[in-house]
């Protein structure tokens, strides 16, 4: 007390010194010493706010202190210093702070920097339990009253929009759960988040970049969002970036609504005057994420040099940049990036991804896992490296153990079908056609329009042999594909004309070679399938030429080099003799033949298999699985 | 003479413009045919400078319709296209193309996708150099293919892609090997645009069929003419491509593109005189060309000249050393000293310095043959039906070698290739009639078949002849043997030759007229067997005793023979 009542004597000195000259009159003394004691708080309180913005912690927390106590504890100064506190990194204190004065029951405010202290300290189990048990049901619906009363009561300021304190308390409890492990109810929590709040883009971004989501899921939560309608432009974005494996015409289309709409507002509404977000990154790695998925990686390649020639650390963009990178081949770009990377953010998955993606490059893979495992060790729920540590061991034919990857990852990445469909993948090389399918049929109902698992499925019938089954698989795939076909997508065009081969549709199946081979023009064992399937349909002339083309990119190839010795003797055969004669060997050799043909399972591509990484192994793979493919047409 | 004006208008903004766009063997090409125009008379001259020239200029747009009018770019933009220019002129392609980059008069788009393109060739070169397996066999390919192509076709389709532009995009959707595309893009390319060259070059590699010539849709102009008598010697249609080139002169007289396309219909003719006079002459207006020299060496090869040989090599030597066609004669002329490692050797060099080069890959085939290198050798022909596969030589090679290989399906394979080209060409038909006999097929009747296709085209050898002969002797038709064995003894004589199949077909024509009862023709064909020495002469021995028993036998009593031959 003694030192208050100095202070405040002290200060109406000075306060006297300075109004006197005033002249204040003296019987109004009292009323303006308290009025001037609140002005001094205040410039004390926006001293305090001004250290907290220029990051002078240490001055905030002092300034903050004497407030407090000056104040007479006011809660809302506890709360400053508190803030402060928490600024400072001193989390304990804050905690302490605002126990001893027991405010944390208080306000909401208090309860939720209380608990941000809590995750601070990673007491997640106090945390939960400072935020209360509120409860949430699947869809993210909190059914805690008290919460929802307050929500209403609290600030419904439109000139300055907040985000919700019930939403980052949602968001709070959510990654509480994370931590915990316990994933669904962490979902929950953040989809509790987004509904309370659809600025909360924290909980959007968990839940999208953590795969959390199925499509399906993510169009109903995106669906059941509220926007206010000025806020179009955020909804458009979020289906942008959530939509990934839906139809990429429709997303092109939001993108450029995206870009156009932000345009038009000048002319109708000139308040909310918003300029275009059409050079925005966000908006430019939803165009290039885009393009990856279309396989056009070159296009991707050249959008991502784009933006981060603007913003070199936009680390979303990153994984995209250094995907198409891989596929290309770009092995100096991919050495120069994970080295500033690993100098810049050492403690980022992204830098030890980098240099896992540039050993996968240059093939060597024993170093590609290493560097993958650790980016997974730095961060666990940083999904593009599971699947480069996953492909990094399948490249090296370690079935088991990229299996034991995929699994982790179809674990933790819920809603991201890519993991169970590398396991389908892996199932069906080693042959086990049953385990494959189910992975497969479980990847199509996370993701039901990802062309490549219908390929695989494809090729999984096809292996059973029922053809039929097979090649509705591939033309729902083909269709399925984004147009026009590119490079990628030769693996399953080829796969579809072998399964119409099988079902001796041979005129459809030949054109479908062909525009394999427009697609890839130096696809040995497409030439050599091609001839094949002219000799089938008794055209041995026409065989012999797509044989020795085969031959000719690829002359060590014993399938293709013996089935020329037949083509070219039937050819000598029907050729001088009668017409009766030619037309009874080539009814009389497909017998011959098509026991030694079987099939094919040149699947293809793993690169829709998920970003980063996928889609090379699907280079060393296909080739694998070619030469399997060949092989079992002349063993079988 | 004024056709004559007209072209060389046509041909003198043609060069301007396609050295602009850096094509510069097609301006080499039309420079060429602008000086084979007849002189220019003085009359001309003074036309040219006056009224006719702007009728011309008035006549031209409507000829060139297709030419972008001269741009009106911004200056700041011709600046850019110069700079780029000079990039290019100086080979740092990719340094061109980034240098454009934004630019979009079409012009400047062609240059930048030309550079691109001609970049990405030269790194695949580079790649060959460093990774080519034997024989120069390699995976590299132009990575800037896909991306380019993209871009040409979404030009293409909206229409806005030039006569330049289209002829990159024709060359490009060849090289990814969809022809048809390529076709019709070059042709709305050469229709447009008539007078580059190359574009007619790369039109004529993708018409392998006489038919699709005449599919093809083309504008009626002078240029072409030329691509027409061009295609018709690439499809052996010789003579045919021989009058359009002799039409030609009359425009054209003092060309030297036409004498060397004459020369070397003359030589696919096997009419290796005419052909040689025509080289002879060529070298004399143009005494340092070496293009379509490797085809006069040729003839030398085949002429056994080797004097002449020795002498054009030195030359080409003193020429330029490292052109393809240099080495190409280099090698023939070892490869008539019978140093075929030698000749392998500087084939192998002329392959170096363009992988493309057909006659080279033919010839090294050939060499390989000889050395008895067979995998070398079917891989050099491969390599030659690859880049073309209307060069009967390659196929014919190829069946020689399988056939060396005793893998006799294969060589009919390609030796039915080979006829398929030249119909009229007896080797080609005796060759695979020998395939036919051989042990494995035994199919005699085929042979027979191809035998009489021989006889029938001429065969100058004569092997089909004594073959007939001896195939019908075999399969006991003593009748057609003989037949066949009177017509090549006839032939040999006429030819005055000596050897083998005159005792051949001497002995079996005697003991054919005995065994037939014409004593007095046996008789003679036995005397004439007298000349010869060894185990023949005994044979006539042994016949003419029994022709002279037969004779007393007859004379003494001439009722035996029919009490014999009567039941």
């Amino acid at each position: 007390m003694g030192r208050e009542e100095r202070e405040s004597r002290t200060q109406e000195r000075k306060r006297k010194r300075s109004i006197g000259t005033d002249g204040v009159r003296e019987e109004n003394r009292d009323l303006v010493v308290s009025e001037m004691r609140e002005m001094d708080l205040e410039k004390l309180r926006s001293v305090v706010r001004d250290c907290m913005c220029k990051h002078l912690y240490s001055s905030a927390i002092f300034f903050a202190d004497k407030l407090a106590t000056l104040a007479g504890n006011t809660p809302q100064d506890l709360f400053m210093h508190a803030q402060a506190l928490y600024l400072g990194k001193e989390y304990r204190r804050a905690l302490h702070l605002l126990r001893r004065f027991h405010l944390v029951s208080v306000d909401l405010r208090f309860r939720y920097l209380a608990a941000k202290c809590l995750a601070e300290v990673k007491d997640w189990e106090e945390c939960l339990a400072m935020l209360g048990d509120g409860e949430v049901d699947e869809d993210g619906n909190v059914e805690s009253a008290e919460e929802q009363g307050l929500d209403l009561s609290e600030s419904k300021d439109v000139e300055e929009r907040e985000i919700h304190v019930s939403s980052a308390m949602c968001l709070l409890r959510g990654r509480a759960f994370d931590a915990l492990e316990n994933r669904a109810r962490a979902l929950c929590w953040y989809k509790a988040a987004l509904k309370a709040d659809p600025f909360c883009y924290e909980a959007f971004e968990h839940l999208i970049d953590n795969h959390m989501l199925s499509t399906e899921q993510e169009s109903k939560l995106l669906a059941s969002l509220k926007f206010e309608p000025e806020d179009k432009w955020l909804s458009l974005l979020y289906s942008c970036r959530a939509n990934k494996y839906v139809h990429g015409a429709k997303i092109e289309m939001k993108i450029a609504e995206l870009e156009q709409e932000m345009d038009e507002p000048l002319t109708d509404d000139e308040s909310r005057a918003v300029c275009s977000l059409k050079d925005n990154t966000d908006v430019m790695t939803c165009k290039a994420d885009l393009e990856y998925h279309r396989g056009d990686f070159q296009r991707c390649y050249e959008s991502t040099t784009a933006l981060l020639e603007k913003d070199p650390y936009h680390l979303r963009c990153m994984p995209l940049h250094l995907g198409a990178a891989l596929e290309l081949g770009r092995k100096n770009e991919l050495f120069l990036r994970a080295h500033s990377l690993v100098q810049e953010y050492p403690t980022k998955a992204i830098s030890w991804f980098a240099v896992g993606c540039y050993y996968y490059c240059i093939r060597q893979y024993d170093h590609a896992r290493r560097y993958f495992c650790k980016a997974t060790a730095m961060e666990n729920s940083f999904a593009p490296a599971w699947l480069g540590f996953g492909n990094a061991y399948a490249a090296q034919d370690e079935s088991d153990q990229a299996m034991a990857a995929y699994r982790t990852a179809a674990r933790l990445f819920a809603g991201c079908h890519l993991p169970n469909l590398c396991i389908g993948m892996e199932y069906l090389r080693t042959n086990n056609l049953n385990l494959a399918e189910q992975f497969l049929l479980q990847a199509k109902t996370i993701c039901p329009d990802d062309p490549l698992v219908f390929n695989e499925l494809g090729v999984m019938t096809y292996r059973n042999k029922e053809f039929k089954i097979a090649a509705d698989w591939f033309d729902r795939a083909l269709n399925l594909a984004p147009k026009p076909l590119t490079e990628s997508w030769e693996p399953t065009v080829v796969n579809f004309a072998h399964t119409l081969r099988k079902l001796k549709m041979y005129a459809k199946a030949i054109t479908e070679y062909e525009k394999a081979l427009a697609l890839y023009p130096r696809g040995a064992s497409t030439y050599a399938a091609l001839g094949f399937t002219y000799h089938l349909q008794g055209n041995s002339s026409l065989a012999i030429d797509y044989y020795h083309k085969a031959l000719g990119l690829k002359p060590d190839d014993s399938f293709t080099s013996e089935m020329l010795s037949v083509a070219l003797q039937d050819e000598c055969i029907s050729q001088s003799s009668s017409g009766g004669l030619r037309l009874s060997s080539a009814l009389g050799f497909p017998h011959r033949v098509i026991v030694t043909v079987s099939l094919i399972g040149s699947c293809g591509s793993k690169w829709s298999a998920l970003r980063q990484t996928k889609n090379v192994s699907r280079l060393g793979r296909s080739t694998d699985q070619r030469r399997a493919f060949l092989r079992g047409l002349t063993t079988e | 003479m004024a056709a004559d004006a007209h072209h060389r208008v046509e041909l003198r903004r043609a060069i301007r413009q396609l050295r602009e766009r850096g094509l510069y063997a097609a301006a080499k090409w039309a420079a060429e045919q602008l000086v084979g125009l007849r002189e220019e008379t003085e009359a001309e001259k003074l036309a040219l400078k006056r009224p006719l020239r702007r009728k011309e200029v008035a006549g031209q747009s409507n000829i060139g319709a297709g030419i972008p009018p001269r741009e009106e770019d911004e200056e700041e933009e011709e600046d850019v296209f110069c700079l780029a220019k000079s990039f290019f002129d100086v080979r740092e392609y990719r340094r061109a193309a980034h240098a454009l980059r934004g630019v979009t008069g079409q012009k400047a788009v062609f240059l930048r996708c030309y550079a691109t393109y001609l970049y990405g060739e030269k790194r695949k070169e580079e790649e060959i150099v460093e990774l080519a397996g034997p024989l120069g066999r390699s995976d590299a390919v132009n990575e800037e293919l896909v991306a380019l192509e993209q871009e040409l076709s979404a030009l293409y389709g909206k229409g806005t892609l030039d006569a330049f532009g289209s002829y990159l995009y024709g060359v490009i959707l060849h090289e990814r090997e969809r022809k048809v595309e390529a076709r019709s893009v070059l042709c709305s390319s050469v229709n447009t645009y008539p007078w580059n060259w190359s574009a007619w070059l790369e039109l004529q590699a993708l018409c392998t069929d006489p038919d699709i010539l005449t599919q093809l849709n083309l504008n009626d102009h002078w240029m072409r003419d030329f691509f027409v008598a061009s295609v018709n010697l690439d499809l052996h249609r010789n003579s045919d491509g021989l009058a359009r080139y002799r039409a030609l002169h009359v425009t054209f007289p003092r060309s030297d593109h036409i004498l060397a396309q004459t020369a070397t219909a003359h030589y696919n003719l096997r009419e290796f005189d005419e052909a040689e006079s025509l080289f002879e002459e060529l070298l004399r207006t143009d005494p340092f060309r070496i293009e379509g020299l490797d085809t006069y060496s040729n003839i030398l090869y085949v002429k056994e000249c080797f004097a002449a040989l020795s002498f054009l090599a030195h030359k080409a030597v003193l020429t330029d050393k490292y052109r393809p066609e240099t080495c190409c004669i280099i090698g023939n002329y070892y490869s008539l000293k019978a140093q075929h490692e030698k000749a392998v050797l500087y084939f192998k060099r002329a392959l170096k310095l363009n992988r493309k080069y057909l006659s080279a890959w033919t010839l090294m085939g050939h060499e390989y043959v000889e050395l008895k290198n067979t995998p070398a050798a079917i891989d050099a022909y491969r390599r030659a039906v690859d880049i073309n596969p209307r060069d009967y030589r390659a196929w014919y090679g190829l069946g020689q070698t399988y056939e060396l290989l005793v893998m006799p399906y294969y060589a009919l394979y390609y030796y039915r290739r080979a006829t398929q080209l030249r119909p009229h060409d007896a080797r080609m038909w005796c060759a695979m009639g020998q395939c036919y006999e051989n042990e494995q097929l035994q199919m005699h009747d085929a042979a027979i078949r191809c035998y009489r296709r021989a006889v029938t085209n001429n065969d100058r050898e004569g092997i089909a002849l004594h073959k007939l002969a001896k195939l019908h002797h075999q399969l006991g038709q003593a009748d057609q043997a003989a037949f066949y064995y009177q017509k090549n003894l006839e032939r040999m004589e006429a030819d005055q030759n000596e050897g083998q199949d005159i005792v051949e077909a001497v002995l079996f024509l005697a003991t054919h007229c005995k065994n037939q009862n014409r004593l007095e023709e046996a008789e003679h064909y036995c005397t004439r067997l007298l000349d010869y020495g060894g185990p023949a002469k005994e044979d006539a021995k042994a016949l003419l005793r029994e022709i002279r028993s037969v004779q007393q036998h007859a004379a003494t009593q001439p009722s035996m023979d029919l009490e014999q031959f009567t039941p």
